[in-house]
């Protein structure tokens, strides 16, 4: 049975493929657009999974949109209702914004793909992301939580799954909380109030609470109330996003916290305005999680299973998770790779497949990599094409050099097999470096990543050696197989590892199985043989404000035009010429002045 | 105008546009909107330019495109800097803001890049080159008050005018005896681009006074009836009924 699972229209549109069961494609449009968060229809990543699969749209048993769009459009015209008259500037927008493509799935599915509109079907967002997370995770009964933002009205929902080898599967949903009290909301209202992007740089916040005191705690409880059933609710009058298309906080919001952050002056912690948005970002960050662990211990209690699923965009919040883990009495938490909205698309297909259809339940394949592959003998051409130094050997051979030009303080673009879905470059796209020095960081971020310095960078480290350089706590390896878990780094390694040490002195690791990317754990131990500590400063392959690289021309193109030393792709190695970048006949024509 | 070199001299329509543009540039939160507005569609414009470099088969357009991809972002990032920095001692307010005179197909609005050839794309960055090129020198020249604004100006035209030339240069290259035809492709499909954005334009506009009428006159009601429910409506857990929504059939 050949199912499609499509996410799309709001954020990080993206297309999965199941066939009998399991996952065999599943990639984001951004990858493929090579425009970030795209959220328009994910055309090439439905004919990037059909192709991988090799199967015509006339071949689908079904696709499913991951959310129900007339639920969402009744929750889009009810808030413009309740809103009158403030919302009269939002409401032409939003209807305009729902009217023209969204609502009219079924109709858009059928006429993009050729088929019948009877085979297209509508999971609820949040039992998209509840599958997403349970039924990817190696755990046959569990409790499950899902917190976003917002779907159709739903912003957080509880409940539990069963599933049994070959048998049946369940998905139950107690209950929820709906819209407009919402976690994700009240994160992302404190996101565009710290002057960044909303839906894309809340890990940001996340980052920059680090460097803050929750000072500002009984202030962000004003805007968040327990309410006796052991809920939330936010009160509104501090809030906009439901009545306004411009600004999603009020000027109550304003006059408590002081004025926002202008989004194009840089963050200085040295002033006083600086460590008030730090502050802020802690707060409202020690709010967040003392939320969702109290939900998650109420969960617990419920349910008494050892096993959590965590799904939703707020799943992506590496310290929550850690703090859920630690305190909530669950053993175990499962986070999937793409826990937001991309990997909504992966949860509809996986929800039609075992529940709507009853197929019996599959052990899958616990790794994010379900994209398109790379090439190494494509980026060999292009490079000697353009006058690089091309190597090309076998695994033992390259790891090894490899392994001595980290040593050696190079940067290495590191790209190998199928794409990674999600957000998090788990070793297929990275860009690798020595972990050791707060150099490397500074060069990471003056030379490559050119993004503000109080953001972390992540190491990777073996699954057998972890402990010894991180203090994770039972059941937290697992949490840190996706880098979903924020753990401390161990005091005696802080001062070797200061480039992926954050200022609080934790980390956002990730540990690596061997069967998961097995040359990317060969590279730690070659690494590890020659400076004694087998971990590596992992970041995503990309350049500020773009996707992260598919392709190894992307990866070529990326390697180009930042300070990355070395570049590989499968068994190729690319080094920099540097004559090559100055000398060559492209450069003479480049001379501006003489054309 | 005096300063105009003979590649930079605006068309004839942008000459004429002149007064318009020195009245739209005179207001300081005019200049932030659109600096800012510059700044996407230069980034937008190297984004594609760099796709164009990673999927042309020819390695010196493949160098030529990277290096002008880049010359797009740092343009993005100048204007950026130009409007942090003015919007320090001006705040921006809504207004008049003449989106629709920003120099269309610039940022190659809805160019499927993976699509074109390298002589259709070679045309048709010649022609958007050409425009913005004509566009920046009216800007430049109108902007006699804001010095540091103008001098943004003077050194992207100086790009721009490189890129003008290299891309017509390539095309005779790529394509020496249809590359005239391939320029006229370029100018239709510019030209139906336009008419495409002053449709949508349009047709947005009146949707939007169509939606605010209807607003005004047929919601009051309902709007009643959904704050008297909302009012109603607690917080905190909804129960979820077993065997709620489980129809995959259901768009509601």
């Amino acid at each position: 049975m050949n199912i499609l699972g499509i996410s799309a229209h709001y954020h990080d549109s993206a297309a999965a493929l199941v066939i009998d069961g399991v996952p065999v494609c599943a990639v984001q449009e951004e990858r493929l657009s090579r425009h970030k968060g795209d959220a328009a229809f994910p055309l090439l990543a439905i004919e990037s999974c059909l192709q991988h699969a090799g199967i015509e749209p006339d071949e689908l048993d079904a696709v499913v949109f991951y959310e129900r769009p007339m639920l969402k459009f009744d929750r889009i015209l009810t808030c413009g209702l309740r809103a009158f008259p403030q919302s009269w500037r939002a409401f032409p927008k939003a209807m305009k914004n729902s009217l023209g493509e969204k609502v009219w799935m079924r109709g858009i599915i059928s006429s993009h793909l050729g088929m019948s509109g009877r085979k297209v079907l509508f999971t609820e967002h949040h039992q998209s992301h509840a599958a997403a997370a349970f039924l990817t995770a190696p755990t046959s009964r569990a409790a499950i939580m899902t917190v976003d933002a917002v779907g159709e009205w739903t912003t957080l929902s509880v409940g539990d799954g069963e599933r049994v080898a070959n048998g049946p599967t369940t998905i139950k949903r107690f209950r929820d909380i709906r819209f407009p009290h919402s976690l994700g909301m009240l994160y992302s209202t404190f996101t565009a109030y710290l002057g960044f992007k909303v839906n894309e740089d809340e890990y940001k916040v996340m980052g920059l609470a680090a460097y803050g005191q929750p000072t500002q705690v009984e202030h962000v409880r004003k805007l968040i109330r327990h309410t006796p059933d052991g809920a939330f609710a936010l009160d509104l009058n501090y809030f906009e996003f439901h009545t306004t298309a411009q600004r999603s906080y009020s000027s109550r919001f304003v006059e408590l916290f002081g004025p926002p952050r202008n989004p194009y002056e840089p963050i200085d912690l040295d002033t006083a305005d600086g460590q008030r948005f730090a502050d802020c970002a802690a707060s409202v960050q020690q709010v967040l999680e003392d939320t969702l662990v109290g939900l998650a211990q109420a969960l617990h209690q419920e349910t008494g299973l050892p096993d959590l699923c965590l799904g939703g965009g707020v799943a992506l919040n590496g310290v929550a998770n850690a703090r859920i883990l630690a305190e909530s009495g669950f053993e175990r938490v499962f986070v999937p790779p793409a826990p937001g909205d991309a990997g909504c698309a992966i949860g509809a297909a996986l929800y039609c497949d075992r529940i709507w259809f009853g197929n019996p339940d599959h052990d899958l394949p616990d790794h994010p990599f379900w994209g398109p592959s790379v090439d190494g003998s494509e980026l060999a051409r292009v490079a000697r094409e353009d006058g690089h130094l091309v190597g090309e050997c076998h695994d033992g051979a390259l790891i090894n050099q490899i392994a001595d030009d980290l040593a050696a303080d190079h940067i290495v673009g590191w790209m190998e097999g199928a794409l990674e879905f999600g957000p998090r470059a788990l070793g297929h796209r990275s860009i690798l470096a020595a972990p050791h020095t707060i150099e490397m960081r500074d060069r990471l971020n003056r030379e490559i990543k050119y993004r503000e310095p109080f953001r972390p960078f992540a190491p990777v480290v073996p699954f057998e050696v972890a402990e010894r350089y991180f203090d994770i706590p039972s059941g937290g390896a697992r949490l840190a197989r996706f880098m979903s878990g924020v753990f401390p780094v161990r005091r005696e390694w802080r001062s070797r590892l200061q480039a992926i040490t954050h200022v609080d002195g934790t980390a956002r690791v990730q540990v690596l199985e061997p069967a998961m990317a097995p040359r990317l754990h060969a590279l730690l131990e070659a690494y590890g043989q020659r400076t004694g500590i087998p971990v590596l400063l992992n970041t995503s392959f990309n350049l500020a404000g773009e996707p992260i690289v598919n392709r190894e021309v992307e990866g070529y193109s990326t390697f180009l035009r930042c300070g990355i030393d070395v570049l590989v792709a499968g068994e190729t190695r690319v080094m920099k010429r540097k004559a090559a970048m100055t000398k060559t006949p492209v450069n003479t024509y480049l001379n501006k002045e003489a054309v | 105008m005096d300063s105009a070199r003979p590649h930079e001299r605006p068309t004839a329509f942008d000459r004429m546009l002149t007064p318009l543009h020195r009245w739209i540039w005179s207001d300081a939160d005019r200049r932030v909107h659109k600096l800012f507005r510059f700044s996407e569609t230069e980034t937008d414009g190297g984004r594609d330019i760099l796709r164009a470099a990673e999927v042309t088969s020819d390695p010196l357009l493949r160098r030529l495109y990277l290096e002008h991809a880049i010359d797009e972002f740092r343009h993005g990032v100048m204007f950026r800097h130009r409007a942090a920095a003015l919007l320090k001692v001006s705040r921006c307010h809504s207004g008049f803001q003449g989106d629709w005179l920003a120099p269309g197909g610039h940022g190659l609005d809805d160019l499927q890049v993976d699509g074109e050839s390298d002589s259709d794309m070679l045309a048709f960055l010649h022609l958007s080159e050409k425009a913005a090129a004509s566009r920046f020198t009216v800007y430049r020249d109108v902007m006699q008050h804001d010095p540091p604004t103008r001098a943004v100006f003077e050194e992207i035209l100086h790009d721009e005018t490189f890129h003008m030339n290299y891309t017509l240069t390539q095309l005779a290259r790529v394509e020496p005896k249809r590359h005239r035809r391939h320029l006229w492709g370029a100018r239709l499909s510019r030209l139906w681009k336009a008419y495409l954005r002053l449709a949508t334009g349009l047709a947005g506009i009146l949707g939007s006074m169509l939606l605010m009428i209807q607003y005004f006159v047929l919601l009051p009601p309902f709007a009643w009836l959904a704050k008297r429910a909302a009012r109603r409506e607690h917080s905190g857990w909804t129960i979820v009924s077993p065997g709620a929504n489980e129809s995959l059939n259901r768009q509601y």
